[in-house]
Protein backbone atom coordinates (compact mmCIF):
# COMPACT_ATOMS: atom_id res chain seq x y z
CA UNK A 1 0.00 0.00 0.00
CA UNK A 2 0.64 3.43 0.17
CA UNK A 3 2.90 3.21 3.47
CA UNK A 4 6.07 4.82 4.15
CA UNK A 5 8.68 2.15 5.78
CA UNK A 6 7.15 -1.03 6.41
CA UNK A 7 6.35 -2.04 9.84
CA UNK A 8 9.38 -2.94 11.99
CA UNK A 9 7.60 -5.02 14.69
CA UNK A 10 6.45 -2.19 17.02
CA UNK A 11 3.00 -2.77 17.86
CA UNK A 12 0.69 0.11 18.10
CA UNK A 13 1.96 2.70 15.39
CA UNK A 14 -1.32 4.44 13.93
CA UNK A 15 -0.43 3.39 10.60
CA UNK A 16 -1.07 -0.21 11.41
CA UNK A 17 -4.69 -0.06 13.32
CA UNK A 18 -7.96 0.37 12.55
CA UNK A 19 -10.24 1.53 15.41
CA UNK A 20 -13.83 1.90 16.56
CA UNK A 21 -13.92 4.21 18.96
CA UNK A 22 -17.21 4.35 21.99
CA UNK A 23 -19.16 3.52 19.00
CA UNK A 24 -22.82 3.00 19.31
CA UNK A 25 -25.70 2.58 17.07
CA UNK A 26 -29.30 2.29 17.77
CA UNK A 27 -32.05 1.01 15.44
CA UNK A 28 -35.99 2.08 16.66
CA UNK A 29 -36.07 0.75 20.60
CA UNK A 30 -32.69 -1.46 20.37
CA UNK A 31 -29.52 -0.35 21.27
CA UNK A 32 -27.37 -2.81 18.85
CA UNK A 33 -23.76 -1.23 20.41
CA UNK A 34 -23.20 0.43 22.97
CA UNK A 35 -19.91 2.42 23.58
CA UNK A 36 -18.00 -0.70 22.14
CA UNK A 37 -14.30 0.46 21.28
CA UNK A 38 -12.11 -2.24 19.28
CA UNK A 39 -8.84 -2.16 18.02
CA UNK A 40 -7.40 -4.05 15.18
CA UNK A 41 -4.28 -4.61 14.68
CA UNK A 42 -1.71 -5.39 11.65
CA UNK A 43 -0.97 -8.78 11.48
CA UNK A 44 -2.88 -9.95 14.07
CA UNK A 45 -6.47 -11.84 14.27
CA UNK A 46 -9.07 -10.67 16.27
CA UNK A 47 -11.76 -12.95 17.09
CA UNK A 48 -15.36 -11.10 18.00
CA UNK A 49 -17.80 -13.50 19.29
CA UNK A 50 -21.27 -13.13 20.97
CA UNK A 51 -24.63 -14.73 20.79
CA UNK A 52 -27.33 -14.17 18.21
CA UNK A 53 -27.44 -9.96 17.92
CA UNK A 54 -25.14 -9.61 20.20
CA UNK A 55 -24.24 -6.81 17.56
CA UNK A 56 -21.12 -8.38 15.52
CA UNK A 57 -22.45 -8.07 12.32
CA UNK A 58 -23.59 -4.32 13.07
CA UNK A 59 -20.02 -3.55 14.44
CA UNK A 60 -18.56 -4.64 11.12
CA UNK A 61 -20.97 -2.44 9.29
CA UNK A 62 -20.42 0.29 11.32
CA UNK A 63 -16.42 -0.53 10.35
CA UNK A 64 -16.85 -0.78 7.21
CA UNK A 65 -18.80 2.18 5.81
CA UNK A 66 -22.24 -0.26 4.98
CA UNK A 67 -23.94 1.39 8.55
CA UNK A 68 -23.19 5.07 10.21
CA UNK A 69 -22.75 4.81 14.12
CA UNK A 70 -25.40 6.89 15.92
CA UNK A 71 -22.22 8.29 18.17
CA UNK A 72 -18.26 7.23 18.34
CA UNK A 73 -15.57 7.58 15.24
CA UNK A 74 -14.18 5.11 13.19
CA UNK A 75 -10.22 5.46 12.55
CA UNK A 76 -8.11 3.80 9.99
CA UNK A 77 -4.64 4.40 10.32
CA UNK A 78 -4.85 7.38 12.39
CA UNK A 79 -7.54 8.62 9.68
CA UNK A 80 -10.96 9.59 11.01
CA UNK A 81 -13.13 7.75 8.06
CA UNK A 82 -16.72 7.50 10.11
CA UNK A 83 -18.62 9.18 7.51
CA UNK A 84 -16.47 7.58 4.63
CA UNK A 85 -18.47 5.46 2.08
CA UNK A 86 -17.62 1.70 1.78
CA UNK A 87 -16.36 2.00 -1.27
CA UNK A 88 -13.83 4.29 -0.26
CA UNK A 89 -12.80 2.51 2.35
CA UNK A 90 -12.35 -0.83 0.56
CA UNK A 91 -9.48 1.25 -1.71
CA UNK A 92 -8.26 1.90 1.29
CA UNK A 93 -7.67 -1.41 2.38
CA UNK A 94 -10.27 -2.35 4.81
CA UNK A 95 -12.55 -4.85 3.35
CA UNK A 96 -14.71 -7.43 4.04
CA UNK A 97 -17.08 -10.74 3.59
CA UNK A 98 -21.27 -11.51 4.47
CA UNK A 99 -22.85 -13.68 6.93
CA UNK A 100 -25.34 -13.86 4.25
CA UNK A 101 -24.81 -15.76 1.48
CA UNK A 102 -23.97 -12.79 -1.06
CA UNK A 103 -22.30 -13.04 -4.74
CA UNK A 104 -22.50 -12.31 -7.96
CA UNK A 105 -24.92 -14.87 -8.60
CA UNK A 106 -25.25 -14.59 -12.91
CA UNK A 107 -21.33 -14.46 -13.09
CA UNK A 108 -18.36 -17.69 -12.70
CA UNK A 109 -16.49 -17.50 -9.92
CA UNK A 110 -13.38 -16.67 -11.31
CA UNK A 111 -15.35 -13.10 -12.98
CA UNK A 112 -16.33 -12.60 -9.12
CA UNK A 113 -12.83 -12.52 -8.25
CA UNK A 114 -11.58 -10.91 -10.84
CA UNK A 115 -14.12 -8.66 -11.00
CA UNK A 116 -13.21 -7.62 -6.99
CA UNK A 117 -9.59 -6.56 -7.91
CA UNK A 118 -10.68 -4.09 -10.76
CA UNK A 119 -13.09 -2.64 -7.89
CA UNK A 120 -10.26 -1.67 -5.89
CA UNK A 121 -8.11 -0.51 -9.01
CA UNK A 122 -5.71 -3.36 -10.14
CA UNK A 123 -5.27 -3.68 -13.86
CA UNK A 124 -7.10 -6.74 -15.80
CA UNK A 125 -4.10 -8.57 -16.10
CA UNK A 126 -2.87 -8.61 -12.60
CA UNK A 127 -6.65 -9.10 -11.52
CA UNK A 128 -6.31 -12.30 -14.09
CA UNK A 129 -3.22 -13.48 -11.81
CA UNK A 130 -4.08 -12.39 -8.61
CA UNK A 131 -7.35 -13.98 -8.88
CA UNK A 132 -5.52 -17.47 -10.10
CA UNK A 133 -3.96 -17.64 -7.29
CA UNK A 134 -6.41 -17.25 -4.69
CA UNK A 135 -8.78 -19.43 -6.34
CA UNK A 136 -5.83 -22.22 -5.72
CA UNK A 137 -5.52 -21.28 -2.52
CA UNK A 138 -8.71 -21.63 -1.19
CA UNK A 139 -9.34 -24.85 -3.10
CA UNK A 140 -11.90 -23.13 -5.77
CA UNK A 141 -9.84 -23.76 -8.86
CA UNK A 142 -11.82 -26.68 -10.12
CA UNK A 143 -14.84 -24.28 -9.52
CA UNK A 144 -13.49 -21.37 -11.10
CA UNK A 145 -15.71 -21.65 -14.56
CA UNK A 146 -19.20 -22.36 -12.33
CA UNK A 147 -21.88 -19.81 -12.06
CA UNK A 148 -21.47 -18.01 -8.21
CA UNK A 149 -25.33 -18.75 -7.83
CA UNK A 150 -25.03 -22.22 -8.30
CA UNK A 151 -22.44 -22.76 -5.20
CA UNK A 152 -22.87 -24.44 -2.23
CA UNK A 153 -22.91 -22.73 1.24
CA UNK A 154 -19.46 -23.52 2.14
CA UNK A 155 -18.55 -23.07 -1.60
CA UNK A 156 -19.73 -19.77 -1.57
CA UNK A 157 -18.38 -18.65 2.04
CA UNK A 158 -14.84 -19.21 0.70
CA UNK A 159 -15.28 -17.14 -2.25
CA UNK A 160 -16.28 -14.55 -0.43
CA UNK A 161 -13.05 -14.59 1.32
CA UNK A 162 -11.62 -15.12 -1.77
CA UNK A 163 -13.42 -11.90 -3.28
CA UNK A 164 -11.88 -9.84 -0.07
CA UNK A 165 -8.61 -10.93 -0.79
CA UNK A 166 -7.69 -10.31 -4.03
CA UNK A 167 -8.16 -6.81 -2.92
CA UNK A 168 -4.76 -7.48 -1.02
CA UNK A 169 -6.42 -5.43 1.83
CA UNK A 170 -4.64 -4.21 5.13
CA UNK A 171 -7.57 -4.97 7.17
CA UNK A 172 -10.79 -7.78 6.33
CA UNK A 173 -13.29 -8.28 8.53
CA UNK A 174 -14.68 -11.52 7.78
CA UNK A 175 -18.34 -12.25 8.99
CA UNK A 176 -18.35 -15.99 9.91
CA UNK A 177 -16.89 -17.02 6.54
CA UNK A 178 -16.41 -20.38 8.10
CA UNK A 179 -20.27 -21.10 8.51
CA UNK A 180 -21.57 -24.07 6.29
CA UNK A 181 -17.95 -25.21 6.01
CA UNK A 182 -17.81 -29.14 6.03
CA UNK A 183 -15.83 -29.88 9.68
CA UNK A 184 -13.13 -31.50 7.94
CA UNK A 185 -12.61 -28.27 6.01
CA UNK A 186 -12.23 -25.93 9.08
CA UNK A 187 -8.45 -26.50 9.73
CA UNK A 188 -7.50 -25.98 6.32
CA UNK A 189 -9.52 -22.31 6.36
CA UNK A 190 -7.50 -21.78 9.88
CA UNK A 191 -4.61 -22.02 7.93
CA UNK A 192 -5.96 -19.16 5.66
CA UNK A 193 -6.89 -16.90 8.05
CA UNK A 194 -3.26 -17.58 9.35
CA UNK A 195 -1.52 -16.84 6.00
CA UNK A 196 -3.66 -13.64 5.48
CA UNK A 197 -1.99 -12.28 8.95
CA UNK A 198 1.91 -14.27 8.46
CA UNK A 199 2.15 -13.94 4.79
CA UNK A 200 -0.03 -10.58 3.87
CA UNK A 201 0.69 -9.04 7.48
CA UNK A 202 -3.11 -8.05 7.22
CA UNK A 203 -5.39 -7.43 10.25
CA UNK A 204 -8.51 -10.35 10.74
CA UNK A 205 -11.38 -9.17 12.31
CA UNK A 206 -12.86 -12.84 12.56
CA UNK A 207 -16.79 -13.41 13.44
CA UNK A 208 -17.40 -16.80 14.17
CA UNK A 209 -19.60 -19.55 16.59
CA UNK A 210 -17.04 -22.46 16.28
CA UNK A 211 -15.68 -21.60 19.34
CA UNK A 212 -12.45 -23.82 18.64
CA UNK A 213 -11.49 -22.07 15.13
CA UNK A 214 -11.77 -18.85 16.81
CA UNK A 215 -9.51 -20.11 19.96
CA UNK A 216 -7.49 -21.70 17.67
CA UNK A 217 -6.40 -18.69 15.38
CA UNK A 218 -7.34 -15.85 17.12
CA UNK A 219 -4.33 -13.57 19.08
CA UNK A 220 -7.15 -11.96 21.16
CA UNK A 221 -10.88 -12.25 21.19
CA UNK A 222 -13.89 -9.46 22.02
CA UNK A 223 -17.08 -10.84 23.43
CA UNK A 224 -20.06 -8.84 22.81
CA UNK A 225 -23.39 -9.20 24.71
CA UNK A 226 -26.46 -7.41 23.82
CA UNK A 227 -24.23 -4.71 22.34
CA UNK A 228 -21.68 -4.39 24.73
CA UNK A 229 -17.99 -5.27 25.37
CA UNK A 230 -18.57 -7.88 27.85
CA UNK A 231 -14.97 -9.09 27.85
CA UNK A 232 -11.25 -8.98 25.89
CA UNK A 233 -8.39 -10.43 26.02
CA UNK A 234 -6.07 -13.37 24.70
CA UNK A 235 -7.88 -16.78 24.34
CA UNK A 236 -6.74 -17.96 27.37
CA UNK A 237 -7.71 -15.25 29.09
CA UNK A 238 -11.04 -14.90 27.70
CA UNK A 239 -11.36 -18.92 28.68
CA UNK A 240 -10.91 -18.32 32.19
CA UNK A 241 -12.48 -14.99 32.45
CA UNK A 242 -15.84 -16.66 31.22
CA UNK A 243 -15.96 -19.05 34.35
CA UNK A 244 -19.81 -17.77 34.67
CA UNK A 245 -20.18 -17.70 30.71
CA UNK A 246 -18.64 -20.78 30.03
CA UNK A 247 -22.04 -22.55 29.56
CA UNK A 248 -22.97 -19.58 27.45
CA UNK A 249 -19.65 -19.59 25.16
CA UNK A 250 -20.44 -24.06 24.86
CA UNK A 251 -24.30 -22.80 24.54
CA UNK A 252 -23.17 -20.45 21.26
CA UNK A 253 -20.80 -22.87 19.91
CA UNK A 254 -23.04 -25.26 18.82
CA UNK A 255 -26.20 -22.35 18.77
CA UNK A 256 -25.88 -21.62 15.27
CA UNK A 257 -24.37 -22.58 12.14
CA UNK A 258 -26.81 -20.38 10.18
CA UNK B 1 -8.21 -20.13 -25.88
CA UNK B 2 -11.97 -20.71 -25.20
CA UNK B 3 -12.47 -17.24 -23.79
CA UNK B 4 -10.97 -15.81 -27.15
CA UNK B 5 -13.79 -17.34 -28.62
CA UNK B 6 -16.41 -16.45 -26.75
CA UNK B 7 -15.17 -13.00 -27.18
CA UNK B 8 -15.52 -13.07 -30.30
CA UNK B 9 -18.89 -14.79 -30.72
CA UNK B 10 -20.40 -11.91 -27.74
CA UNK B 11 -19.19 -9.30 -31.33
CA UNK B 12 -19.53 -11.05 -34.35
CA UNK B 13 -23.01 -12.77 -33.45
CA UNK B 14 -24.40 -9.56 -33.36
CA UNK B 15 -22.74 -7.81 -35.68
CA UNK B 16 -23.49 -10.74 -38.46
CA UNK B 17 -27.01 -10.71 -38.02
CA UNK B 18 -27.04 -6.78 -38.32
CA UNK B 19 -24.92 -7.02 -41.12
CA UNK B 20 -27.28 -9.99 -42.66
CA UNK B 21 -30.60 -7.52 -42.10
CA UNK B 22 -28.33 -4.90 -43.82
CA UNK B 23 -27.87 -6.84 -47.02
CA UNK B 24 -31.70 -7.70 -46.83
CA UNK B 25 -32.68 -4.38 -47.12
CA UNK B 26 -30.54 -3.87 -50.42
CA UNK B 27 -32.44 -6.70 -52.32
CA UNK B 28 -36.10 -5.86 -50.97
CA UNK B 29 -38.69 -3.93 -52.92
CA UNK B 30 -38.54 -0.26 -52.26
CA UNK B 31 -41.93 -0.01 -49.93
CA UNK B 32 -40.34 -2.67 -48.13
CA UNK B 33 -36.83 -1.68 -47.68
CA UNK B 34 -38.05 0.62 -45.01
CA UNK B 35 -39.07 -2.11 -42.59
CA UNK B 36 -35.31 -3.45 -42.62
CA UNK B 37 -34.03 0.08 -42.09
CA UNK B 38 -36.28 0.52 -39.06
CA UNK B 39 -35.17 -2.55 -37.17
CA UNK B 40 -31.56 -1.66 -38.09
CA UNK B 41 -32.10 2.09 -36.45
CA UNK B 42 -34.44 0.13 -33.67
CA UNK B 43 -31.19 -1.87 -33.06
CA UNK B 44 -29.28 1.47 -32.33
CA UNK B 45 -31.89 2.48 -29.60
CA UNK B 46 -32.35 -0.52 -27.99
CA UNK B 47 -28.75 -1.37 -27.59
CA UNK B 48 -28.32 2.51 -26.14
CA UNK B 49 -31.18 1.53 -23.40
CA UNK B 50 -29.35 -1.68 -23.06
CA UNK B 51 -26.12 -0.28 -21.69
CA UNK B 52 -27.60 1.01 -18.59
CA UNK B 53 -30.89 -0.66 -18.00
CA UNK B 54 -29.45 -4.13 -19.18
CA UNK B 55 -25.95 -3.44 -17.36
CA UNK B 56 -26.68 -1.66 -14.53
CA UNK B 57 -30.23 -3.17 -13.59
CA UNK B 58 -32.26 0.14 -12.93
CA UNK B 59 -35.02 0.79 -14.73
CA UNK B 60 -35.05 3.94 -16.94
CA UNK B 61 -38.21 4.82 -18.81
CA UNK B 62 -36.31 8.19 -20.08
CA UNK B 63 -33.60 6.79 -21.98
CA UNK B 64 -36.40 7.88 -25.27
CA UNK B 65 -35.51 11.34 -23.90
CA UNK B 66 -31.68 11.54 -25.39
CA UNK B 67 -33.59 9.75 -28.76
CA UNK B 68 -35.72 12.94 -28.97
CA UNK B 69 -33.10 15.62 -28.05
CA UNK B 70 -30.63 13.50 -30.57
CA UNK B 71 -33.61 13.29 -33.22
CA UNK B 72 -34.48 16.72 -33.19
CA UNK B 73 -30.90 18.22 -33.09
CA UNK B 74 -30.05 16.23 -36.27
CA UNK B 75 -33.20 17.33 -37.59
CA UNK B 76 -33.27 21.08 -36.81
CA UNK B 77 -29.81 21.43 -38.28
CA UNK B 78 -29.84 19.50 -41.24
CA UNK B 79 -32.52 21.33 -43.04
CA UNK B 80 -31.24 23.00 -45.59
CA UNK B 81 -31.24 26.66 -44.79
CA UNK B 82 -33.00 27.91 -47.59
CA UNK B 83 -36.31 25.96 -46.45
CA UNK B 84 -35.61 26.86 -42.93
CA UNK B 85 -37.66 29.96 -43.40
CA UNK B 86 -40.46 27.86 -44.39
CA UNK B 87 -40.65 25.47 -41.77
CA UNK B 88 -38.77 26.35 -38.96
CA UNK B 89 -40.14 30.22 -38.39
CA UNK B 90 -39.39 31.18 -34.89
CA UNK B 91 -36.51 29.10 -33.86
CA UNK B 92 -33.03 31.25 -32.72
CA UNK B 93 -31.05 33.18 -35.82
CA UNK B 94 -28.38 30.70 -34.91
CA UNK B 95 -30.01 27.52 -35.67
CA UNK B 96 -31.88 29.33 -38.50
CA UNK B 97 -28.95 30.52 -40.93
CA UNK B 98 -26.75 27.50 -40.04
CA UNK B 99 -27.09 24.27 -40.98
CA UNK B 100 -24.88 21.08 -41.16
CA UNK B 101 -23.76 17.73 -42.73
CA UNK B 102 -25.17 14.47 -42.37
CA UNK B 103 -22.17 12.79 -40.55
CA UNK B 104 -21.71 16.26 -38.11
CA UNK B 105 -25.48 15.99 -37.08
CA UNK B 106 -24.82 12.55 -36.07
CA UNK B 107 -21.51 13.27 -34.04
CA UNK B 108 -23.88 16.65 -32.76
CA UNK B 109 -26.94 14.51 -31.85
CA UNK B 110 -24.70 11.83 -29.58
CA UNK B 111 -22.71 14.72 -27.88
CA UNK B 112 -26.05 16.15 -27.21
CA UNK B 113 -27.70 13.53 -26.01
CA UNK B 114 -24.33 12.59 -23.60
CA UNK B 115 -24.26 16.13 -21.93
CA UNK B 116 -28.24 15.83 -21.45
CA UNK B 117 -27.75 12.58 -19.19
CA UNK B 118 -24.84 13.59 -17.63
CA UNK B 119 -26.71 16.56 -16.55
CA UNK B 120 -30.31 14.56 -15.42
CA UNK B 121 -27.90 11.45 -14.08
CA UNK B 122 -26.03 13.36 -11.96
CA UNK B 123 -28.72 13.79 -9.08
CA UNK B 124 -30.84 10.75 -10.38
CA UNK B 125 -28.16 8.19 -10.61
CA UNK B 126 -28.34 7.90 -6.67
CA UNK B 127 -32.24 6.33 -6.95
CA UNK B 128 -32.82 2.86 -7.93
CA UNK B 129 -35.55 0.68 -8.06
CA UNK B 130 -39.19 2.13 -8.30
CA UNK B 131 -38.01 5.93 -7.37
CA UNK B 132 -35.60 5.63 -10.42
CA UNK B 133 -38.59 4.66 -12.46
CA UNK B 134 -40.43 7.13 -11.78
CA UNK B 135 -38.12 9.88 -11.94
CA UNK B 136 -36.75 8.59 -15.43
CA UNK B 137 -40.24 8.88 -16.36
CA UNK B 138 -40.71 12.40 -15.14
CA UNK B 139 -37.61 13.20 -17.59
CA UNK B 140 -39.82 11.61 -20.69
CA UNK B 141 -42.46 13.92 -19.81
CA UNK B 142 -40.46 17.11 -19.56
CA UNK B 143 -38.23 16.66 -22.49
CA UNK B 144 -41.37 16.13 -24.45
CA UNK B 145 -43.55 19.01 -23.34
CA UNK B 146 -40.17 20.93 -23.77
CA UNK B 147 -39.68 20.10 -27.06
CA UNK B 148 -43.92 20.62 -28.02
CA UNK B 149 -44.02 24.22 -26.76
CA UNK B 150 -40.56 25.26 -27.05
CA UNK B 151 -40.57 26.79 -30.43
CA UNK B 152 -37.23 28.62 -30.33
CA UNK B 153 -35.45 25.17 -30.66
CA UNK B 154 -37.45 23.29 -33.07
CA UNK B 155 -40.73 22.64 -34.33
CA UNK B 156 -42.97 22.30 -31.25
CA UNK B 157 -45.99 20.65 -31.75
CA UNK B 158 -46.05 20.76 -35.68
CA UNK B 159 -44.10 18.13 -37.88
CA UNK B 160 -40.38 18.65 -38.60
CA UNK B 161 -40.21 18.30 -42.14
CA UNK B 162 -37.54 18.20 -45.06
CA UNK B 163 -34.77 16.35 -43.59
CA UNK B 164 -32.51 14.72 -45.61
CA UNK B 165 -33.33 11.07 -45.60
CA UNK B 166 -29.72 9.73 -45.47
CA UNK B 167 -30.31 6.65 -43.77
CA UNK B 168 -30.07 3.86 -46.43
CA UNK B 169 -29.09 0.55 -46.33
CA UNK B 170 -25.47 1.71 -45.43
CA UNK B 171 -25.91 4.28 -42.96
CA UNK B 172 -28.70 2.38 -40.82
CA UNK B 173 -26.16 -1.19 -40.89
CA UNK B 174 -23.01 0.90 -39.45
CA UNK B 175 -25.07 3.09 -37.37
CA UNK B 176 -26.17 0.12 -35.65
CA UNK B 177 -23.11 -1.48 -35.93
CA UNK B 178 -21.37 1.37 -33.85
CA UNK B 179 -23.52 1.26 -31.27
CA UNK B 180 -22.97 -2.69 -30.89
CA UNK B 181 -19.35 -2.52 -30.63
CA UNK B 182 -19.26 0.59 -28.48
CA UNK B 183 -21.23 -1.33 -26.24
CA UNK B 184 -19.32 -4.58 -26.69
CA UNK B 185 -16.12 -2.29 -26.19
CA UNK B 186 -17.95 -1.05 -22.68
CA UNK B 187 -19.46 -4.07 -21.34
CA UNK B 188 -15.70 -5.70 -21.49
CA UNK B 189 -13.88 -2.75 -20.33
CA UNK B 190 -13.13 -2.53 -16.69
CA UNK B 191 -15.75 -0.13 -15.95
CA UNK B 192 -18.83 -2.27 -18.01
CA UNK B 193 -17.64 -5.17 -15.45
CA UNK B 194 -17.91 -3.02 -12.23
CA UNK B 195 -21.16 -1.79 -13.34
CA UNK B 196 -22.46 -5.04 -13.89
CA UNK B 197 -21.47 -6.46 -10.66
CA UNK B 198 -22.96 -3.57 -8.89
CA UNK B 199 -26.37 -5.33 -10.95
CA UNK B 200 -25.63 -8.60 -9.02
CA UNK B 201 -25.07 -7.74 -5.94
CA UNK B 202 -24.93 -3.65 -4.57
CA UNK B 203 -23.38 -5.10 -0.96
CA UNK B 204 -20.30 -6.94 -2.60
CA UNK B 205 -19.29 -4.29 -5.13
CA UNK B 206 -19.19 -1.50 -2.88
CA UNK B 207 -17.42 -3.63 -0.41
CA UNK B 208 -14.62 -4.14 -3.21
CA UNK B 209 -14.56 -0.77 -4.06
CA UNK B 210 -16.76 0.16 -6.57
CA UNK B 211 -18.38 3.37 -6.59
CA UNK B 212 -21.69 2.49 -8.01
CA UNK B 213 -22.88 5.91 -8.50
CA UNK B 214 -20.09 6.95 -10.66
CA UNK B 215 -20.01 3.50 -12.59
CA UNK B 216 -24.15 3.72 -13.15
CA UNK B 217 -23.60 7.91 -13.97
CA UNK B 218 -21.13 7.04 -16.75
CA UNK B 219 -23.22 4.21 -18.02
CA UNK B 220 -26.12 6.49 -17.95
CA UNK B 221 -23.77 9.48 -20.08
CA UNK B 222 -22.77 6.62 -22.09
CA UNK B 223 -26.21 5.29 -23.05
CA UNK B 224 -27.53 8.96 -23.35
CA UNK B 225 -25.03 9.35 -26.30
CA UNK B 226 -25.82 6.44 -27.81
CA UNK B 227 -29.83 6.90 -27.88
CA UNK B 228 -28.75 10.84 -28.99
CA UNK B 229 -26.96 8.82 -32.08
CA UNK B 230 -29.86 6.44 -32.55
CA UNK B 231 -32.22 9.55 -32.79
CA UNK B 232 -30.27 11.37 -35.25
CA UNK B 233 -30.81 7.69 -37.70
CA UNK B 234 -33.72 8.00 -36.82
CA UNK B 235 -34.41 11.26 -38.09
CA UNK B 236 -32.92 10.82 -41.31
CA UNK B 237 -34.97 7.66 -41.65
CA UNK B 238 -38.19 9.31 -41.62
CA UNK B 239 -37.37 12.28 -43.06
CA UNK B 240 -40.09 14.03 -40.96
CA UNK B 241 -40.70 13.84 -37.48
CA UNK B 242 -43.04 14.95 -34.48
CA UNK B 243 -42.18 14.81 -30.57
CA UNK B 244 -45.22 11.80 -30.56
CA UNK B 245 -42.99 9.61 -32.52
CA UNK B 246 -40.28 10.10 -29.70
CA UNK B 247 -42.50 9.89 -26.43
CA UNK B 248 -44.66 6.60 -24.90
CA UNK B 249 -44.97 4.94 -27.62
CA UNK B 250 -41.16 4.49 -28.48
CA UNK B 251 -40.75 3.71 -24.67
CA UNK B 252 -42.77 0.96 -24.38
CA UNK B 253 -41.69 -0.82 -28.08
CA UNK B 254 -38.17 -0.53 -27.10
CA UNK B 255 -38.79 -1.52 -24.04
CA UNK B 256 -40.45 -4.29 -25.26
CA UNK B 257 -37.81 -5.32 -27.50
CA UNK B 258 -35.17 -5.30 -24.81
CA UNK B 259 -36.83 -7.55 -22.39
CA UNK B 260 -38.27 -9.89 -24.73
CA UNK B 261 -34.85 -10.13 -25.86
CA UNK B 262 -32.78 -10.67 -23.00
CA UNK B 263 -32.47 -7.80 -20.91
CA UNK B 264 -29.25 -8.70 -19.64
CA UNK B 265 -26.97 -9.36 -22.94
CA UNK B 266 -26.30 -7.61 -25.88
CA UNK B 267 -27.11 -10.53 -27.97
CA UNK B 268 -30.18 -9.91 -26.43
CA UNK B 269 -30.88 -6.44 -27.37
CA UNK B 270 -30.24 -7.47 -30.92
CA UNK B 271 -31.99 -10.03 -31.25
CA UNK B 272 -35.10 -8.57 -29.44
CA UNK B 273 -34.96 -5.02 -31.24
CA UNK B 274 -35.44 -6.92 -34.66
CA UNK B 275 -37.61 -9.65 -33.79
CA UNK B 276 -39.99 -7.25 -31.92
CA UNK B 277 -39.50 -5.02 -35.16
CA UNK B 278 -40.35 -7.74 -37.67
CA UNK B 279 -42.94 -8.48 -35.92
CA UNK B 280 -44.51 -4.94 -35.45
CA UNK B 281 -43.57 -3.92 -38.96
CA UNK B 282 -46.00 -7.31 -39.93
CA UNK B 283 -48.89 -5.71 -37.70
CA UNK B 284 -48.55 -2.07 -38.73
CA UNK B 285 -48.58 -3.56 -42.49
CA UNK B 286 -51.70 -5.57 -41.56
CA UNK B 287 -53.56 -2.61 -39.95
CA UNK B 288 -52.84 -0.94 -43.10
CA UNK B 289 -53.95 -3.58 -45.67
CA UNK B 290 -54.68 -7.42 -46.54
CA UNK B 291 -51.73 -9.06 -45.00
CA UNK B 292 -51.43 -12.96 -46.61
CA UNK B 293 -50.48 -15.59 -44.19
CA UNK B 294 -52.16 -18.49 -45.20
CA UNK B 295 -55.53 -16.82 -44.97
CA UNK B 296 -55.77 -13.30 -45.76
CA UNK B 297 -57.00 -11.07 -42.84
CA UNK B 298 -56.78 -7.64 -41.66
CA UNK B 299 -56.50 -5.94 -38.39
CA UNK B 300 -58.71 -3.08 -36.38
CA UNK B 301 -56.78 0.14 -36.32
CA UNK B 302 -54.69 -0.19 -33.10
CA UNK B 303 -54.89 -3.70 -32.53
CA UNK B 304 -51.43 -3.25 -33.21
CA UNK B 305 -49.86 -2.25 -29.52
CA UNK B 306 -52.89 -5.37 -27.55
CA UNK B 307 -50.63 -7.51 -29.98
CA UNK B 308 -47.35 -6.84 -29.22
CA UNK B 309 -48.05 -6.34 -25.33
CA UNK B 310 -49.82 -9.50 -25.32
CA UNK B 311 -46.82 -11.56 -26.98
CA UNK B 312 -44.24 -9.26 -24.73
CA UNK B 313 -46.36 -11.11 -22.13
CA UNK B 314 -46.62 -14.37 -23.65
CA UNK B 315 -42.50 -14.21 -23.74
CA UNK B 316 -42.26 -13.49 -20.42
CA UNK B 317 -44.32 -16.34 -19.10
CA UNK B 318 -42.65 -19.29 -21.25
CA UNK B 319 -39.15 -17.41 -21.06
CA UNK B 320 -38.60 -14.82 -17.81
CA UNK B 321 -35.35 -13.74 -18.93
CA UNK B 322 -36.50 -13.33 -22.49
CA UNK B 323 -35.49 -15.02 -25.98
CA UNK B 324 -31.80 -15.35 -25.41
CA UNK B 325 -31.82 -16.35 -21.71
CA UNK B 326 -30.01 -13.03 -20.68
CA UNK B 327 -27.07 -14.99 -22.04
CA UNK B 328 -24.11 -13.76 -24.72
CA UNK B 329 -24.15 -15.49 -27.99
CA UNK B 330 -21.98 -18.50 -26.80
CA UNK B 331 -20.91 -21.64 -29.34
CA UNK B 332 -20.71 -23.82 -26.15
CA UNK B 333 -22.05 -23.94 -22.99
CA UNK B 334 -19.56 -22.45 -20.89
CA UNK B 335 -20.57 -22.35 -17.14
CA UNK B 336 -20.99 -25.63 -15.45
CA UNK B 337 -23.39 -25.90 -12.66
CA UNK B 338 -22.01 -26.00 -8.83
CA UNK B 339 -21.89 -29.00 -7.05
CA UNK B 340 -24.49 -27.76 -4.60
N1 LIG C 1 -31.12 -2.87 10.03
C1 LIG C 1 -31.59 -3.17 11.26
N2 LIG C 1 -32.77 -2.68 11.67
C2 LIG C 1 -33.25 -2.96 12.92
N3 LIG C 1 -32.61 -3.71 13.80
C3 LIG C 1 -31.42 -4.23 13.45
C4 LIG C 1 -30.86 -3.99 12.17
N4 LIG C 1 -29.66 -4.63 12.11
C5 LIG C 1 -29.52 -5.24 13.29
N5 LIG C 1 -30.56 -5.01 14.10
C6 LIG C 1 -30.70 -5.49 15.46
O1 LIG C 1 -29.50 -5.19 16.14
C7 LIG C 1 -29.15 -6.28 17.00
C8 LIG C 1 -27.76 -6.75 16.65
O2 LIG C 1 -27.80 -7.41 15.39
P1 LIG C 1 -26.51 -8.01 14.69
O3 LIG C 1 -26.94 -8.48 13.35
O4 LIG C 1 -25.41 -7.03 14.74
O5 LIG C 1 -26.19 -9.27 15.63
P2 LIG C 1 -25.09 -10.39 15.45
O6 LIG C 1 -24.26 -10.34 16.66
O7 LIG C 1 -24.40 -10.25 14.16
O8 LIG C 1 -25.99 -11.69 15.49
P3 LIG C 1 -25.82 -13.08 14.68
O9 LIG C 1 -24.88 -13.94 15.47
O10 LIG C 1 -27.20 -13.65 14.69
O11 LIG C 1 -25.33 -12.76 13.33
C9 LIG C 1 -30.22 -7.32 16.83
O12 LIG C 1 -31.15 -7.17 17.88
C10 LIG C 1 -30.85 -6.98 15.51
O13 LIG C 1 -32.20 -7.36 15.50
MG1 LIG D 1 -24.26 -11.35 12.46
Amino acid sequence: MGDPAPASGIEGRPEDILRASAVSRSFEGVQALQDVTLELHSREVVGLVGPNGAGKSTLVNVLTGFDLPTSGTVELRGREITGWSAHRRARSGLTRTFQHSRSLRALSVRENVEVAALGVGVGAREARRRAQELLGRLGLTELADVRAGSLAQGDERRLGVARALVTEPAFVLMDEPAAGLPEAEVPEFAEVVRSVRDDHRAGVLLIDHNMALVMGVCDRIHVLDQGRTLAAGTPEEIRGDLNVAAAYLGETAVATDA
Amino acid sequence: MSRRLDTLTELLGPAVIVILVGALATTASASNEVYFLNALVFVAIVVAIYVFVGISGVLSFGQISFVAVGAFAAGVMTVPVDSKKGVLTSVFPLLRDHSVGNVPSLLLAAGLGGVFAFVVGLPLMRLSGLAAGIATFAVLEITHNVLREWTKIGPGATTLALVPETTGALQATLGALVAIVVAFLYQRSRRGRLLRASREDPAVARSVGVNIHLERLLAFTLSGALAGFAGALYVHLLGSITTEQVYLELTFLTLAMLVVGGLTSLWGAVIGALGVSGLDSFLSRAEQSHVHVVLTFTLWQGTRLVFLAAIMALVLILRPSGLTGGRELRLRWSLRRGRG
